[in-house]
């Protein structure tokens, strides 16, 4: 009898330590305020409603030490807080309803994060995990090292810039103005609308899949990445499309020249239309094909 | 009246002498200076040319009389720094970029320690990419040193050398810090 129940007291205290911890708080919130959100490792999915508040559910890891959740007048704040120089597991799940039109701001280590329905302004940083975004009309800003990064525009014109080093970037019906940069990740700007695109990579692949906007700029630079351009539009603009190594695939305007007596790179300069509009694409070993749909 | 005042002048004028003679005979002078040859009309420019002339050598000696003494010799400075990787074709680039560059890998180290081993390994391959692509740039500008856009690609390049750098040091900073590690 002794020995079961030395079993069971043993058994609850090596559990004890692994047993995630639900949470379900709420909080009164400014309509159109601004939440930060910080999470290590794990996850954070927030959803825009129609009420003046904040909502945080989910699990905590059992290394977190404190889940703080706190506002001040228009800053609601919620941290996942971790025992000083702990290296161990601890991740946290959590799921935030804040108003539609708050401004967020989120930073993970790990954790991915997905947005959706927030109408304000969307700050997003994480190292390694994920970043998914859906506007509804604000600027959208997002950072990763080696996550992917996807970002789905709301209908409104807004400000969208992404980065990520690794990672591949990807909008989609996004309109207004674009700047995005990865190292060896992919870009793709597909469905969307723009007065501006600059899109730059090193080794990335960049798809341009959208219409550009009378009068509009469109700016693409890689160095081995290839470059594939569908205008959704008849464009008007002058083109300036170069590479030192690749070819140039055009199924309008004239046929690219070859420029240089020390490589097979191509050159094409022309202009479409009124020429009102401005692209300009370089890359230095990537083929680069420039078509409207 | 008037007319015997009028015949008393006439009588008079009459009584003048129709011819005087100079004092010297002129015509031996005159003679001469129709024999002499004609003067040449360039004489008087010749003589305007050389007085510029000697008025310019002379002012110029006299500046650098003046200044001879105050001209500083022209020296060549050397940087201290050692440039490795940060070089523009077959220049250096500018020592606040290296600087830039290396305060920026130290604070990078910094961060990267406190990551998991994948997230720095990840960090360390892709600014690999940047390296080989630069050194890429460069051997392709060796084989056509004017081209523009190569220069602007290896520009580019190193900016996104700076720009990674600095991303991922401020970002693996900015979101420890915010979450009390």
């Amino acid at each position: 009898m002794m020995n079961r129940l030395t079993l069971i007291l043993l058994g609850c205290l090596l559990a004890w330590p692994v047993m995630a911890e639900d949470v379900d708080r709420r909080l009164d919130a400014a309509a159109d305020g601004y939440v930060h959100v910080s999470n290590t490792s794990g996850s954070v999915t927030v959803r825009g409603w129609s009420r003046d508040e904040v909502e945080v559910s989910g699990t905590l890891g059992r290394n977190v030490e404190e889940l703080v959740f706190e506002r001040k007048g228009n800053k609601v704040t919620i941290k996942v807080k971790l025992p000083k120089g702990s290296s161990r597991s601890s991740d946290a799940d959590l799921r935030i309803s804040v108003p539609a039109m708050s401004s967020i701001d989120i930073g993970t280590i790990s954790a991915d994060i997905d947005v959706a329905d927030v109408s304000g302004f969307q700050s997003l940083h994480t190292v390694s995990g994920d970043i998914t975004s859906e506007s509804a009309g604000g600027d959208v800003t997002a950072e990763a090292v080696s996550g992917d990064i996807d970002i789905v525009g709301g209908g409104q014109d807004s400000q969208f810039q992404a980065n990520s080093v690794s990672g591949d970037v990807s909008f989609f019906r996004a309109s207004g103005t674009l700047e995005a940069e990865t190292v060896t990740g992919d870009l793709v700007a597909d469905e969307g609308s723009f007065d501006r695109a600059d899109l730059n990579s090193v080794n990335g692949e960049i798809l341009f899949l959208s219409e550009l906007r009378k009068g509009g700029r469109l700016t693409i630079e890689t160095v081995n990445g290839e470059v594939g351009v569908e205008f959704s539009n008849e464009v008007s603009a002058r083109f300036d499309i170069e590479s030192f190594n690749g070819d140039i695939d055009n199924c309008f305007g004239p046929e690219a020249v070859r420029t240089s007596r020390y490589s097979p790179g191509t050159e094409l300069s022309f202009q479409h239309g009124s020429g009102d509009g401005r692209v300009t694409i370089s890359t230095m070993n990537g083929d680069i094909s420039v078509c409207v749909d | 009246m008037t007319t015997e005042y009028e015949d008393r002048i006439e009588k008079a004028a009459r009584s003048l002498r129709t011819e005087i003679s100079p004092e010297r005979d002129l015509w031996p002078g005159i003679a001469e200076a129709i024999a002499e040859p004609e003067r040449s009309r360039w004489t008087p420019l010749l003589a305007q040319a050389a007085a510029v002339i000697l008025l310019v050598g002379g002012s110029s000696a006299i500046t650098y009389m003046t200044v001879k003494n105050d001209v500083q010799p022209v020296t060549e400075v050397t940087p201290n720094l050692v440039f490795e990787r940060a070089s523009f074709g077959n220049h250096n680039l500018g020592p606040g970029f290296q600087d830039a560059r290396d305060g920026l890998a130290v604070e990078l180290d910094a961060e990267l320690a406190r990551l998991s081993p994948a997230a720095r390994a990840e960090v360390d391959a892709n600014l690999e990419v940047i390296h080989k692509a630069i050194v890429e740039i460069n051997a392709a500008l060796e084989q056509d040193p004017g081209n523009t856009m190569l220069q602007q690609k290896l520009l580019q390049a190193y900016r996104e050398e700076l720009s990674m750098l600095r991303r991922v040091s401020g970002l693996t900073r900015n979101v420890m810090v915010r979450n009390d590690i």
